[in-house]
């Protein structure tokens, strides 16, 4: 236990990657109705997707969507670069209802419910990508984060090593003051 | 005008400096050249697949950036990568052809100008990747080489070709300053003997031996051939002095001929002249000399005068000198005198030398007179021809004299 503080304190301290999503403000008047983040996090989870290898590389992949969501109008149907495709479903916030997800998406929850779906797959070798914690304190692996410029994410190292997948690690070393 | 044509001739060691000179410069030249030119090429190379390598290295650091729409982090891969030496700038591009992020070398150390013209024609084009992501073009990574290292390299090996041009030069110097130690100055002592032997007649010169076998041999057959012109010459000299002699002396009596007292007697007018000193000239004339002959043969006479020369030479003094002038008649050139007296003193000593009876071998004894006529310059006259006139008439006019005291002198008794 006297490590965890330590521990806990890393991930957080360590990747903030803004990502400058020009063409989002371009992309303001689209389906979502005005939501000019909706396109920089469709390409956003896209290349997450893309950069993360799971072991048993699946085909298509089920991106599980659960909560309230308000960026994710532009998720619908994920086409990667090598052809493989991403399909939305959403899903209830409760445990019980991952067992086939490779991606979660998580809307706007609170803070220990989130911190429950991502325990529940931790290890699993599930994507979590969490739409509103900017603070990044739900333990999942992406954080998004919403700059004046554009879309931006943080990445927490600790989620990452225990989530059961691989990121390609120069996604990680995008991170400004990363290693 | 052979002495200025004589001097504009290039001597040997300027042959032999500019000889070495040119080989160990066409030698350093060539070396240094081939040795830059490859060596730039070489490096130009490596230098080419490393600014691919490095091109490769960064398209594969920026994929994610590019995909993520990131242009910071596309910028600070780039430049973690990329900013490494050898390396001018870096441009990364999206797939509509906008500049995503650049980074330029600062300052290299070279003049700017002088860069930009080195790159220029070391790189003109820039090392391209295509960043690929699922087989659709992302992005694309231009990576323009920085010719500053092998610029640095060309002028270095300018540098160093400079310095051995200049060892070249100083050992080129050094080299023919040995070789006329070895080969220019023993054939230079050749030269010396010769010109001795040509304009002093030193023919017991001869060459030193030099330590080359080429030029030993050489001043061998050179010191034999002196050994052979010495020998001609010294025959030459003496064969000469032999005719010489037998041109101005009587073969049979030794003493000087008529044309060499008239020679002699020109020379002491001339002396005369100059130190206002006098001299005087004796005719002599044997009498009894055709008795001889006849009563007792050639032989005799030629004994008789090998006689009286004998004792006419040893009665005049050594400063004067003696002549047969032919048949039996002499003369004697008398030196520089004060006076009369000494004159007279010679004729007593002659005159004395010849009453001693006469020993002609194989034919007993003999006794010869001696009619003698003197001449004294200036008193007798200043020109050889009023001299000898003068001594010719004396000496008759004594020869007279004697035979009428003589015959007198008989009937006296």
């Amino acid at each position: 236990m006297p490590l965890r503080p330590l521990h806990a304190a890393l991930p957080l301290a360590l990747l903030a990657a803004p990502l400058l999503a020009n063409d989002a403000g371009g992309g303001a008047g689209d389906a979502a109705g005005g939501d000019r983040y909706a396109g920089a996090v469709a390409r956003t989870v896209t290349a997450l997707i893309e950069y993360s290898t799971w072991p048993s590389r699946p085909n298509p992949l089920t991106l599980c969507v659960a909560g309230a969501v308000s960026h994710a109008g532009q998720i619908e149907e994920l086409r990667l670069s090598d052809g493989r495709k991403a399909v939305r479903r959403n899903v209830a916030p409760s445990a019980a209802a991952l067992g086939e997800c490779e991606v979660l998406y998580l809307g706007n929850m609170g803070q220990p419910a989130m911190r429950q779906l991502v325990a529940a797959v931790r290890g699993k070798g599930v994507l979590t990508i969490a739409e509103a914690d900017p603070d990044c304190r739900s333990d999942a692996m992406v954080c998004l984060i919403y700059l004046p410029a554009g879309l931006s994410f943080q990445l927490n190292i600790d989620a990452v090593a225990r989530s059961g997948l691989r990121l390609d690690p120069r996604v990680l070393r995008m991170a400004r003051g990363g290693s | 005008m052979p002495a200025p044509c004589e001097s504009a001739l290039p001597t040997l060691r300027d042959i032999l400096a500019r000889v070495h000179l040119r080989l160990i410069l066409f030698a350093v030249i060539l070396a240094t050249a081939s040795l830059l030119v490859s060596g730039a090429l070489v490096i130009r190379n490596y230098s080419q697949r490393n600014l691919d390598l490095l091109a490769h290295t960064i398209g594969y650091t920026v994929e994610p950036a590019l995909v993520f729409g990131d242009d910071q982090a596309v910028r600070e891969g780039m430049i973690k990568v990329g900013g490494v030496v050898g390396i001018d700038h870096i441009e990364v591009f999206d797939p509509a052809g906008r500049l995503v992020a650049d980074w330029h070398r600062g300052h290299t150390g070279m003049p700017q100008w002088l860069a930009h013209r080195a790159n220029a024609v070391i790189w003109p084009h820039p090392s391209v990747d295509r960043i690929e992501r699922g087989g659709t073009a992302i992005g694309e990574v231009r990576v323009f080489g920085n010719s500053g290292g092998l610029v640095r390299y060309a002028i270095s090996g300018a540098i160093i070709a400079l310095c051995c041009l200049a060892l070249t030069v100083i050992a080129t110097r050094i080299l023919a300053r040995r070789l006329q130690q070895d080969v220019i100055e023993p054939l230079g002592a050749v030269g010396t003997v010769a010109h001795m032997v040509r304009s002093e007649r030193a023919f017991g010169r001869r060459v030193p031996p030099s330590g080359i076998a080429e030029i030993d041999h050489f001043a061998q057959d050179f010191n034999a051939l002196l050994s052979e012109l010495e020998g001609w010459h010294a025959g030459l000299t003496s064969e000469n002095a032999e005719l010489a002699r037998l041109a101005t002396h009587d073969p049979l009596t030794g003493l000087g001929n008529r044309a060499l007292f008239e020679r002699m007697v020109g020379e002491a007018i001339g002396q005369a002249v100059r130190s206002g000193a006098s001299f005087a000239v004796l005719f002599l004339d044997v009498d009894g000399f055709k008795a001889i002959n006849d009563q007792h043969g050639h032989d005799a006479g030629d004994a008789a005068l090998r006689e009286v020369a004998e004792r006419l030479r040893a009665s005049v003094r050594h400063v004067d000198s003696a002549f047969r002038m032919g048949g039996d008649e002499f003369a004697v050139l008398l030196g520089p005198l004060f006076n009369r007296a000494h004159v007279d003193a010679v004729i007593e000593r002659i005159e004395l030398a010849m009453g001693q009876p006469l020993l002609i071998p194989g034919f007993g004894d003999a006794s010869l007179g001696l009619s003698i006529g003197v001449a004294l310059y200036p008193d007798d006259g200043v020109s050889p021809q009023d001299l000898l006139r003068r001594a010719d008439a004396k000496m008759y006019k004594h020869k007279h004299d004697r035979r009428t005291n003589f015959e007198g002198g008989m009937n006296d008794a």
